[in-house]
């Protein structure tokens, strides 16, 4: 089994810090299998800033003032709701670079219920001005987010699911990813766009359709090359975006000002969570059920758009 | 003579320059940034401060964080007298693409951090004093609150964090005013003593006249100066709109501008010291 996305990342930022002494670490009280060596052979790299996270924002834009290449870590949906105003105020608009990383994308804490869901996430940091948005699918996209943000540091949310990624990209060039967007199946007509935990659920999802799309890893969300995209995308009919996230502000709606802005001229269908929070039980799979993102529901949405 | 002359004479000189400069716009908060005059002036005048506008970005320089961003205005004759920008720029305060804004960020020379927003200037500050300690790099960062930013939660994740780590160059100053926008703190929530409150966190903690040199400069002399492990907590219990009578201590001059009758009277009354010599 591959490492799990937070320990491949965490890991690059403590080689890298282990030649670096302004990297500085700073977490949530939120841990991570990698976070352990981090803190016990570089401890002067790494704060615990106790459950607090609008101080540890404001706190890492005193680091970062000062020439610290920062991480904060905590949960995704603390590190970016809880402290909105603070990574507002005092990281975007002192454009300072900052890394905000955030684990427990969509619902991966599915037995948490809604406190611990991060389904805004997305459409709050993309409100921003100046931050850069990743959402890796695999482990190799999560590999050159954490080197992007270790080598060029800039402000920027990397969302990081909680469970074990496929590998889509292993042996594929650094120069590859640059582009933000990755092709993970070829097929025709209509391309499925995606990222994230929901890419494995959408190739699940052709199994119950009669068409045969393709289907595009969009793991760099803000900004969104328009080159990128045109070329991939030109040769299909119907675009269909699909995501663990609210449909107000995330990757479909990411899209479409795309589509509108570039004038691409495509149906676009967007796939998400609908305007509701789900309290239930019965795991991740059950909750994209009663959300109708699963695999069927993916499907049955296509169907009924394309005819 | 009080041994403090030059320090009133500057009071004097600071509280008409931030009323000319904010009347002349009819913009800016004059009754929060009088409050916090005398501890302005025995920052930057009373030798407290290493700072110098030939070298502002000094990595070894004392930070200074108007956290109360609306008491902006208070700084900026400040640093144009300490030489970081044009004595001219006061005039042209808030104008169309011009240097000073209504709320200052380090876009301007000499100020460290963005603040209006309240709460975020203490965590900042923070993240400062962090390295400096980290690197034994000696140099202190001041902190000014107000007592109304105290119902910020943040402030609170901040002072735990400082006095857990030890941060005794960090220093608080809180404007204690006693008025928000709306009435008194007191009325409003209750902040009761807030020199208690700094000390459960562990701060060294002092209440002064903020309006007598006799008490904040050595306040801020033995914050600076007493490295024993502690953050500083001083608790100025001051008054808003100080020297300007119908001003002062009353909540509902918060962003309020005098009329032609007012700003005369004010001016007269902003000839003559307003603080015991």
């Amino acid at each position: 089994m591959s490492a799990l996305p937070r320990d491949v990342f965490i890991d690059c930022v403590y080689r890298a810090a282990l030649e670096d002494p302004n990297i500085i670490f700073i977490s949530a009280d939120f841990g991570a299998k990698a976070l352990d060596q981090f803190r016990e052979n570089i401890p002067d790299q790494f704060v615990h800033i106790g459950i607090s996270e609008q101080n540890m924002i404001d706190f890492a834009a005193g680091l970062s003032q000062n020439g610290k290449n920062v991480f904060v870590y905590a949960m995704a949906p603390f590190v970016t709701l809880r402290c909105f105003e603070q990574i507002k105020v005092t990281l975007a608009s002192m454009k300072l670079p900052v890394t905000i990383l955030g684990v427990g994308a969509g619902y991966s804490y599915d037995d948490a219920g809604p406190t611990h869901y991060a389904t805004e996430d997305l459409s709050s940091m993309r409100s921003l001005g100046g931050i850069e948005i990743f959402s890796p699918s695999d482990t190799s996209a999560v590999e050159y987010a954490a080197k992007l943000c270790v080598e060029k540091p800039k402000l920027r949310y990397v969302r990081l699911d909680r469970k074990h990624l496929p590998d889509i990209y292993s042996g594929s060039s650094d120069e590859a990813l640059t582009k933000g967007i990755g092709c993970v199946r070829k097929g025709k007509e209509i391309a499925v766009l995606s990222n994230g935990y929901m890419i494995p659920k959408v190739i699940e999802s052709t199994a119950f359709m009669e068409v045969s799309p393709s289907i595009y890893d969009v793991f760099q969300m803000k900004p969104m090359s328009a080159n990128s995209f045109q070329e991939s995308l030109k040769d299909y009919d119907v675009l269909v975006t699909v995501e663990e996230h609210f449909l107000t502000g995330g990757l479909g709606s990411a899209v479409a000002e795309l589509v509108s802005d570039n004038r691409l001229n495509k149906p676009l269908l967007r796939i998400g969570i609908e305007d509701e929070y789900i309290l239930n039980n019965g795991g991740r799979d059950h909750i994209h059920e009663l959300a109708k993102i699963d695999p069927q529901s993916i499907a049955n949405k296509i169907k009924r758009y394309v005819s | 003579m009080s041994k403090y002359e030059e320090l009133i004479n500057r009071s004097k000189w600071l509280r008409n320059e931030v009323f000319e400069m904010v009347v002349r716009q009819g913009k800016g908060h004059i009754p929060s940034s009088f409050s916090c005059v005398e501890i302005i002036v025995a920052l930057f005048y009373g030798k407290l401060l290493k700072h110098s506008s030939s070298n502002p970005n000094d990595p070894n320089r004392d930070r200074i964080f108007i956290s109360k961003g609306h008491a902006s205005p208070v700084l900026y004759p400040v640093l144009a007298d300490r030489g970081y920008f044009s004595k001219k720029e006061l005039g042209k305060f808030t104008g169309k693409d011009n240097l000073l804004r209504f709320y200052a960020d380090p876009s301007i020379p000499g100020i460290e951090a963005i603040t209006g927003s309240l709460g975020h200037g203490f965590g900042i500050a923070a993240g400062h004093s962090f390295v400096s300690k980290k690197e034994n790099r000696d140099f202190n960062s001041f902190v000014l609150l107000g007592d109304g930013e105290c119902y910020e939660g943040s402030n609170w994740e901040t002072a735990m964090f400082a006095s857990h780590h030890k941060l005794d160059n960090l220093i608080v100053i809180v404007d204690r005013n006693k008025l928000c926008i709306l009435d008194e703190t007191e009325n409003c929530v209750r902040l009761g003593s807030l020199e208690n409150k700094f000390q459960a966190f562990d701060f060294d903690t002092v209440s002064v006249d903020a309006h007598s040199y006799e008490e904040v400069v050595p306040a801020l002399e033995s914050a600076v100066s007493n490295k024993n492990g502690r953050p500083k907590a001083i608790i100025a219990e001051s008054v808003k709109g100080k020297g300007i009578s119908f001003m002062e201590g009353r909540h509902e001059w918060h962003n309020r501008m005098p009329n032609l009758d007012q700003v005369n009277q004010a001016r007269n009354e902003l000839q003559l010291n307003c603080i015991e010599r």
